[in-house]
Parts: structure tokens; C-alpha cells; sequence
């Protein structure tokens, strides 16, 4: 038996339990080193005291940025800022704090200065370590920037990580980013990484390539990207045995031939979806064709003999040929189930069919 | 044309990127997330039918795998453990009738919408009644029978997941299959479901 339950796929849905997953992560941290900031036993000389201290006012900070957050931020909705105007995590630690309408998360061991501008734009500073910032798409909104030493990103939208320490580099999460730096000015995609290029070496770098500034659309700077960096990921790829199964067992219900034909040639693989995709051909089969379900199941018992869907399938042979009138080979095969499963999840009724008339 | 692409890690990779994620590297956790997302939510989704409490549970997991990483020794594949987790994070729930009777519709788009066609409004009847009639099964034959016959593990999977023998897993399935049956013989509905 098998039922397919669709669960839902929703990315916002998905982005919002990540902010939640990520801003309780932080919030525990925090309510973790203040805890821990806070020495059990007076320290007994005035150095230890010093760093209790300073430990406590670092906690206390980082408590203040993190707890009038409130609930999780949804960066669409945020309205609140809770921005003071530097932010410093530990070494082990991270932060994360709202922007306007951006979340912003200060990995380890990051100071990072927060500027306004008089029309509303943002600017990051980050003076080492590396932010990740979820950033509203900056159509009408004003613009949002984040420099890293002589690296200066701009949001086009939506999200991605400016790291300034060990080395520069942006990593683009979802949207586009455009960034300035030495040597040329580059729009970044979803999925694309930045990091200098390398002046001097001869070496090619091939993970960008430079745009000009000036007519960004004639240049198509996405495409040229894509054609340098990585000409794989258009290539079209098979389909991995698991999804083929899955989509076999979606089509089970629409289209049951081609929902057959997906399931053989997952079968007929080695990949260790080959015996539930096998199964699935033989329960399939056994709806419109006895014979070919049958040699679907005895294949399965000589393939999969010790996996751990033998029982069923051995059962679901007793069940076709049952199905199908042919009750002696019925009798048969129930006998040989019991013989390999007496104690069987089906052995009391496989022992009533193997019982002689 | 949608292409799907399913790479499996190998345990160096995961080894990496448990390395990663313990150090504090963002990048490294969010990419764990968003890796291990999709299942997880299906596997809870899938015990659980569609509730509210979806939500709340994968992350739940979540935080429960991030803060309990360092423990992971790396016996069995990282996904495993983060399954093992998962399973036990909506076992509880339900052991704790925390699960409201909520019915389908609550969830993202599936809001009752006059213009969706009969076909998915009997669907969505069918799975209403498939998971009130799991409602009424024991919480482990309800989660190994999820396990296995809607989330298509397999036995010695399922075994592994709810931490119990393979023998014991098939007995749950096999009951709760027996009473999912005797139901479904007084509702047409659910009868057309399995």
C-alpha cells in the first residue's frame, strides 16, 4: 500500500521557518553567554574581574541588539529597527539585527558599522568578518549598500553575504547584487560568487566577468556570467533515480503508462531506488496486468531477495494470483512465504491460504 | 521543463560541512538548512497531515539538529540522524496530543477556495479522512505506518527511525493497515484514497 501525499513547497513558507530556525538559534547563543558572562563565584583578583566585566558588556550589547527584535523578522514586513549604529559579534558568535526592511545576520567575530543617509539609503561598513543580508527587492526603496575594505556592493535585491575577512568575497543567495570593486564593476546572480580578481598573476579568473558600468543591459552581464563561469549548469541533466520514482508515483494516478515506464527504467538501474521503484511496478501491474506483475514480483524476490520489502512483495504475488483465479500457484506460493516468514506480518492469513481446500 | 537534480554528499562533504556549522559559519548552516529542508518537511508533513503545527515541528527539528550537532559521531549518514530527529520531534507531538484536528486547508495555498476543481477537493476530502482515521491509531503505528506507506521508507528504515526492531515496525504497519482497511470497507472516500 502506498499513498501519495503532496507536501506543500512554498518558498516564502520556507524562509520564514529559516529566519525563525536562525534568529531562535541567535537568541538561545546570547541568552547562553550572558549566562555564562555572569561569574557563579566574586573572582578573587581584579583581572578576572576585568574580563567578567567585559565580557558581561559585550553580552549586554549583543542582548540589546538581539531582544528588542521581538519575533522573528520578515524582512517584507519589518518594520521595527532595532539598529544600533556598530555592531560587534564575538569570536564563536553571531548576531542578527534589522535594518529597515533588511535582516541582517554579523557572523563570528564581525564588526560592522551601520550608516543613514538623508534619503533613506543604507550603508554597511564592514570592517571585518562578514554579514549575511536579506534585502527587499530595491525598486522604490532606497538603496542599500555594503562595503568591504575597497569592495562596495550594492542591492539590486535580494539576499546574499559580503564576507571583508579572511578575504573578500559575496556570495549571492537569491536576486542580484552588483558590485565595485578594483578593476571592473560586476552584477551578480543568484547562485553566483565573487571573490578579486587576481591582478598580476597571468592567472584567468573565471568566476566573473567584469560589466561595464554604463549600459549594464547591452552588456547582459547574468549571461556572460553564466558562459564563463560555469557552462555545466545549463547543460540539461538526467533526472535522479529519486525523482524519477517520485514522479513515477505522481503520474500513477494521471498517466499510468508512462508512470510503468518511469518505474522500469528506475528498476532496471542499479541505484538503490531500483527495488521500491520495482515494487511500485508490480503494484502498479497488478491493477491492469497479472502476468507482468507477477514476473515483476519473481524478478524482485531473485534481485532484492534480503531487502526489506521481500515480505510484501511475496505477499503481493500470493495476492495476484489469487486475484487472478489461479488459486493452486496461490496455495503454492503461500507455502513458500511461510517458509521464509513463519512468523510473518501475513503469516495467519497466508496459513488459511496454504491450508488444502 | 523542470529538471530535478538530486546529488548525494559524500561523508567527507558532510563531515565539512558539520566542521562548518559548528565553527559558526553561517553560510555552512544556512546551506545545511535549505539542503535538509524539503525532506524533513515532507517527513513531518507526512506523519502529521496538514496541520498547523507543520511548521512549528520542522523547526523544532531544526534547532534541535543545530544545537545538538557536536553530538553527531558520525555513525550513520548526517540525513539519518537528522531524520531519527525529526521523527522523534512529531512522535512527541503526537504522543502528547498536541496534534490539533485541524483539517486540510490551513496550510499555505490549500485555503478553501471555491474555484479549485472537484477532483482536488476530493482529494483533499480523501486525505482529511485518511489522517482522521489515523488520528485514531496508536501514536507508533500511526508514525511507522506514515513512515512507511506515505513517506515510502522502507521497513528496516522505519525500524531505524522510531528506534524499535524490524519486526516490531511491521506489526505497527501491519495494524494500522488493518484498521485503515476496516474503515475505509464503511468510507467509499478513503477506500478510493488507498
Amino acid at each position: 500500500m502506498k499513498i501519495f501525499v503532496d507536501p506543500p513547497q512554498n518558498e516564502s513558507r520556507r524562509d520564514r521557518i529559516e529566519r525563525n530556525v536562525f534568529a531562535q538559534l541567535a537568541q538561545m547563543r546570547v541568552a547562553e553567554r550572558a549566562d555564562a558572562a555572569v561569574p557563579a563565584q566574586p573572582a578573587s583578583n581584579r583581572r578576572a574581574w576585568m574580563f567578567a566585566g567585559l565580557g558581561a558588556a559585550v553580552a549586554a550589547a549583543v542582548i540589546l541588539v538581539v531582544s528588542t527584535k521581538g519575533e522573528a523578522p520578515a524582512p517584507a514586513r519589518v518594520a521595527e529597527d532595532t539598529t544600533p549604529s556598530r555592531i560587534v559579534t564575538p569570536v564563536g558568535g553571531e548576531s542578527q539585527f534589522t535594518v529597515a526592511d533588511a535582516v541582517i545576520v554579523a557572523a563570528s567575530d564581525t564588526s560592522v558599522d551601520v550608516k543613514r543617509a538623508a534619503d533613506g539609503g543604507i550603508t554597511l561598513v564592514v570592517a571585518r568578518g562578514a554579514v549575511d543580508c536579506d534585502v527587499a527587492p530595491r525598486n522604490n526603496r532606497p538603496p542599500f549598500h555594503v562595503i568591504a575594505g575597497d569592495v562596495s556592493v550594492e542591492v539590486v535585491g535580494t539576499r546574499f553575504t559580503v564576507a571583508r575577512t579572511p578575504s573578500p568575497r559575496v556570495d549571492v543567495v537569491r536576486g542580484k547584487v552588483r558590485v565595485r570593486a578594483t578593476g571592473g564593476t560586476w552584477l551578480l546572480s543568484a547562485g553566483d560568487s565573487w571573490t578579486p580578481p587576481v591582478s598580476g598573476s597571468g592567472e584567468q579568473v573565471a568566476e566573473q566577468a567584469p560589466v561595464s558600468d554604463q549600459t549594464p543591459e547591452a552588456a547582459d552581464p547574468q549571461i556572460e556570467i553564466d558562459r564563463v563561469q560555469n557552462p555545466p549548469t545549463l547543460t540539461p541533466t538526467p533526472m535522479a533515480p529519486h525523482a524519477q520514482y517520485q514522479l513515477a508515483q505522481k503520474l500513477e494516478a494521471t498517466d499510468v503508462p508512462r508512470a510503468a515506464k518511469m518505474y522500469r527504467v528506475v528498476a532496471s538501474s542499479k541505484d538503490s531506488w531500483a527495488a521500491p521503484a520495482l515494487f511500485g511496478l508490480a503494484e502498479l501491474e497488478a491493477k491492469t496486468n497479472a502476468t507482468h506483475a507477477l514476473a515483476d514480483c519473481n524478478e524482485y524476490l531473485r534481485r532484492f531477495a534480503n531487502s526489506a520489502q521481500a515480505e510484501d512483495v511475496a505477499w503481493l504475488r500470493i495476492e495476484i494470483l489469487r486475484s487472478a483465479g489461479r488459486r493452486d500457484e496461490a496455495r503454492v506460493a503461500a507455502t513458500e512465504y511461510l517458509r521464509q516468514w513463519p512468523q510473518g506480518s501475513y503469516a495467519g492469513i497466508a496459513r488459511r491460504i496454504a491450508s488444502p481446500p | 521543463m523542470g529538471l530535478s537534480i538530486v546529488e548525494r554528499p559524500t561523508p567527507e562533504d558532510e563531515a565539512e560541512l558539520v566542521a562548518a556549522c559548528l565553527a559558526g559559519d553561517v553560510a555552512a548552516q544556512r546551506a545545511l538548512f535549505r539542503r535538509e529542508f524539503g525532506r524533513i518537511n515532507a517527513t513531518i508533513y507526512r506523519i502529521l497531515g496538514p496541520t498547523r503545527e507543520v511548521d512549528d515541528l520542522v523547526q523544532e527539528t531544526f534547532i534541535a539538529v543545530f544545537r545538538g550537532l557536536a553530538k553527531f559521531r558520525g555513525d550513520s549518514r548526517l540525513s539519518t540522524w537528522i531524520d531519527r530527529i525529526a521523527v522523534r520531534v512529531a512522535l512527541d507531538h503526537v504522543r502528547t496530543r498536541k496534534a490539533s484536528s485541524v483539517p486540510l486547508g490551513v496550510i499555505g495555498d490549500e485555503l478553501a477556495d471555491a474555484s479549485i476543481p472537484d477532483a482536488q477537493a476530493h482529494a483533499r476530502d480523501g486525505l482529511r479522512r485518511l489522517y482522521a482515521a489515523l488520528a485514531q491509531l496508536s501514536p507508533e503505528a500511526r508514525t511507522a505506518f506514515a513512515l512507511y506507506a506515505i513517506d515510502g521508507r522502507s521497513i528496516a528504515e522505519v525500524a531505524r527511525l522510531v528506534g524499535t526492531t524490524a519486526v516490531t515496525a511491521k506489526v505497527r504497519i501491519w495494524r494500522a493497515r488493518r484498521e485503515l482497511m476496516k474503515r475505509a470497507a464503511a468510507d467509499p472516500v478513503l477506500k478510493e484514497l488507498l
